[in-house]
């Protein structure tokens, strides 16, 4: 259409046409032997770019003047809380484990979590040795669940009650108890805390 | 009509050629280095300036500034005075250009390694340096724009007006995101801090992918597709439109950087509309470079250089496509802080500018050493090398930021991380990084490759040092008459206006009101400045370059809340010049590491073993060992310095403060250092390590400081 309305407009109506793809070329348009074709926009190029300012209209006007609680990042954070129960508060027998699932978990949480710190043979470097007789905070399964679950973040051991679950806490403890104790390390820790035979 | 003869100067043009060829292999090699340390973390061998953290600026610098720096200096130098009928406007100037800018890459190859970085991503380099290449730009833009003003065409071509954007958008971006201020010769600080500097530096970040990688090479290939093909441009309306939308549209995009983050909500918006909006402009470019082969596809299959392009165009098409897409926010809370974008880029630098700038070389060596191509046969091992590469190289590493993405988002039925420990997720990609080194491999050959086939190429033909031209005058073209846009293409002068014009406006309408409306930055009380010892390790932790991998920006996701600690706030950010938020995870986030309730804290002395070997801490870790923080002696000579630069940035450090800082920060470094040797860990109280961890224990505690004491008491 607008190729028609130019040629109207042009003093000289004849206009040079690229054989190859029979286009119109534009008159004196030529740069260092580069010329340029009239072609026009190409239709689904202009209406990508149409419905992408429609969208960017839309999406400003949502939250500019609806505020759209999906656009405020902070009203999503508290839809998305809002969606998932709370971590389970159900009382909890502990009890130490000896089957072999359990302590095969308990071996994974080890590896992946108490190694860090206690090294993975349980020898102790930045936390205290796991293999000895000396305990801060006490040597029955209780203790050591307890130890785990609130943890003493002051001496540098936090609390795993957000990260692990109940049952992933026994199983570690009972881990440490049945697999961990009475193993010869690698380079162990010196004792901490007080003897219990 | 009288026609005036003058010259081409071949030789500035084969300075830049060369410059161009050298640093992008040193550049990819780099790169190449920096992918073999994340599968083996060991292999920097406790040298500092081969670590991660100091080489991944060196190679982004590398890549961006020096092989596509002199890249599009090659093209432009080329085809600006062919377009325009005249040689460049001065030899002098360009001579001065041309070494300046290679002098500015040395400098940044002889700052960046040994830790003298301001800590802000593609911006690293210190402010004498920033000088030096704001001078330089402000040469070559004199050089350019002269050119076009002693044109002899009525009209400046379509390439002329992406080179014109370039030089003032790159002008305004590099100036206004590296006013700092000097502590020292190598050392100064951003006048911006926290959620600001963030947006300042990520229009900057942006828009340098837009305005270094993206329009001189729009002009190049205006220039390089239809002379190599030699076919006309498919439409000129299309470059009208694309162009100005292109330019304008851009600029606003930065935020998309940012979603999710403690930027405003209005903020991030934009960022994300606007990155919408580009997919047509951008598109219309790789439409218009593909659209000018038609007729000639026959010439494609037989000629490397054509390939290069069609695949270097096809790449930018892709890119632009995955930009906006990425700036959607729901895809954007799965990629960002993952190797997606990684892959991202490198469909671009592999991609677009790689193909670009070798097709332009292919095209380039014969006709100014006056010859054939040596081989056309090693020309195309070398195109489906670099194709093969860039396949290899990406697509392991979208598989591995999704991947990796989707486990730190996992939860058990329970309601706890399926993955608490970051390492988990860290192993699980590994194999990806091993296939992506491949790809490299394959990519940098052909580079190899392509620089014998050039040296031959150039050894086999005679430099032809100047090229004759003739045209008529300028005012021979007084009778034409423009109307629309064509009266504008007669005048350069009003176009570059017009244009920076263009691009001032998206900046300004995002500044203003984020540094003049206070709700923006909501203030939280409790955040108090960083202790002297703090401030010192601080700067040790932007020196190692630890935001290459660690973020300091928990997004509001119950997935990052529950792996980190509460979401950053913006008011936590306030004293952060630089801000250190980061665009890549490699390693867990640190935005509450120092959190004693938190779900990472680590005591001093796991940060001291870890520092030291955090492969004795974390067998698999793929961090580097930093022995040397262990070694050092921290240099604190310079804090009085540094609190009253702090000072003049608004940092409310009480009156004086800078006279006593030594003493506060001696203080400080006793107690930990002291916590240490209880620990039976054998340490002196200045080494700066000591200075690192007691930075690392400040990260995200303010907010939870409930009893109002202040950070400059120590408890």
């Amino acid at each position: 259409m607008n190729t028609e309305n130019n040629t109207s407009k042009s003093n000289t109506p004849e206009y040079e046409i690229d054989t190859l793809t029979n286009t119109r070329l534009i008159k004196d348009h030529e740069y260092d032997g580069i010329k340029e074709l009239d072609n026009d926009l190409p239709p689904w190029w202009k209406w990508l770019f149409i419905l992408t300012i429609v969208f960017a209209v839309v999406y400003l006007v949502r939250l500019f003047v609806f505020q759209s609680d999906d656009l405020i990042q902070n009203s999503e954070y508290k839809a998305e809380m809002a969606n998932f129960k709370p971590k389970e508060a159900i009382p909890f027998e502990v009890i130490l484990l000896t089957d072999e699932i359990s302590l095969a978990a308990g071996k994974e949480t080890w590896t992946k979590i108490c190694s860090v710190c206690h090294l993975m043979d349980g020898g102790g470097l930045v936390g205290p040795n796991m293999t000895d007789k000396y305990w801060i905070h006490g040597n029955k399964v209780n203790d050591l669940f307890n130890t785990v679950t609130t943890g003493y973040p002051d001496k540098g051991m936090i609390s795993y009650k957000e990260q692990l679950s109940p049952k992933q806490r026994l199983e570690v403890t009972s881990y440490i108890l049945t697999k961990i104790q009475g193993t010869t390390p690698i380079t162990p820790k010196a004792p901490q805390g007080d003897l219990y035979e | 009509m009288e026609l005036q003869k003058f010259t081409y100067d071949n030789k500035i043009t084969r300075l830049f050629m060369n410059a161009t060829i050298l640093w992008g292999i040193v550049g990819m090699l780099v790169g190449l280095t920096i992918a073999l340390e994340l599968v083996f973390p060991l292999m920097s061998g406790g040298i500092s300036w081969l670590s991660f953290g100091r080489l991944r600026p060196l190679h982004t610098n590398a890549v961006i500034f020096a092989f596509v720096g002199n890249g599009l200096f090659t093209g432009i130098y080329y085809s600006a005075p062919r377009l325009l009928k005249t040689p460049m406007f001065s030899e002098l100037l360009g001579k001065i250009h041309f070494w300046g800018w290679q002098l500015i890459i040395v400098a940044a190859a002889l700052t960046l390694p040994f830790g003298f970085t301001v800590g802000k991503e593609y911006a690293e380099l210190e402010w004498p340096i920033d000088i030096a290449i704001a001078l330089i730009w402000v040469v070559f833009g004199i050089n350019l724009i002269m050119t076009t003003v002693k044109r002899r065409t009525k009209h400046i071509y379509v390439a002329i007006w992406f080179y014109i954007a370039t030089f003032v958008t790159v002008a305004v971006l590099h100036i206004v995101n590296s006013i700092n201020i000097p502590v020292s010769l190598l050392k100064s600080y951003p006048i911006y801090a926290g959620v600001q500097d963030a947006l300042v530096q990520w229009w900057y970040g942006h828009n340098a992918v837009a305005f270094f990688l993206t329009t001189p090479y729009l002009g190049m290939m205006y220039y390089f597709i239809p002379k190599a093909a030699n076919r006309p441009v498919y439409s000129y309306k299309l470059s009208i439109i694309h162009f100005w939308a292109l330019i304008f549209l851009y600029i606003w995009a930065g935020p998309h950087h940012l979603l999710y983050t403690a930027l405003p909500d209005w903020a991030q918006a934009l960022g994300v509309v606007f990155s919408v909006m580009l997919i047509a402009p951008s598109w219309g470019g790789m439409i218009n470079g593909l659209l000018t082969l038609r007729g000639a596809w026959d010439k494609v299959r037989e000629s490397p250089v054509l390939k290069m392009f069609v695949v270097a165009v096809t790449a930018y098409g892709m890119s632009t496509f995955e930009g906006p897409l990425l700036s959607l926010k729901s895809v954007n809370a799965i990629s960002h802080f993952t190797d997606w974008t990684i892959a991202h880029v490198h469909i671009g630098a592999l991609g677009w500018n790689g193909m670009m700038t070798f097709g332009m070389l292919y095209w380039l060596f014969p006709r100014i050493y006056k010859t054939q191509l040596f081989s056309t046969k090693l020309a195309n091992i070398h195109f489906w090398l670099a194709t093969t590469g860039m396949l290899f190289f990406a697509i392991p590493l979208y598989f591995a930021g999704f991947a990796q993405s989707l486990m730190w988002k996992e939860f058990t039925a329970d309601g706890y991380l399926k993955y608490p420990n970051f390492i988990e997720t860290v192993t699980q990609v590994i194999p990806m990084y091993g296939i992506r080194i491949l790809g490299g491999t394959l990519y940098i050959t052909g580079v190899i490759i392509m620089i014998f086939n050039l040296i031959k190429t150039a050894n086999a033909g005679t430099f032809v040092a100047t090229e004759d031209d003739e045209a008529p005058a300028l005012e021979s073209h007084a009778s034409v008459i423009d109307k629309g846009h064509r009266t504008l293409e007669g005048k350069p002068l009003l176009f570059t206006l017009l244009a920076l014009a263009a691009i001032l406006i998206g900046g300004i309408i995002e500044f203003v009101p984020m540094f003049m409306v206070k709700s923006n930055i909501p203030t939280i009380s409790s955040v108090k400045p960083y202790t002297p010892l703090e401030l010192e390790g601080r700067d040790i932790y932007i020196r190692e370059g630890c935001y290459n991998c660690h973020s300091q920006m928990i997004r509001p996701f119950r997935s990052e809340v529950e792996r980190y600690g509460d979401y950053t706030k913006a008011g936590e950010t306030v004293y952060d010049h630089p801000f250190q938020f980061g665009s890549k995870r490699t390693g867990p986030d640190l935005a509450r590491e120092g959190v004693k309730t938190g779900p990472l804290y680590k005591p001093n002395s796991w940060h001291y073993n870890h520092f030291f070997s955090p492969q004795k801490l974390v067998a698999e870790s793929i961090m580097p060992p930093f022995p040397w923080l262990i070694a050092n002696e921290l240099d604190y000579s310079k804090i009085s310095k540094k609190i009253s630069v702090m000072q003049t940035l608004g940092v409310p450090y009480p009156e004086g403060y800078a006279n006593q800082a030594k003493d506060e920060l001696l203080k400080q470094a006793n107690e930990i250092a002291q916590g240490l040797r209880n620990e039976g860990i054998d340490v002196t109280d200045t080494k700066e390590v000591i200075a690192l961890i007691a930075y690392i224990q400040r990260l995200g505690t303010d907010i939870h400081r409930t009893d109002g004491s202040s950070a400059f008491t120590n408890k």
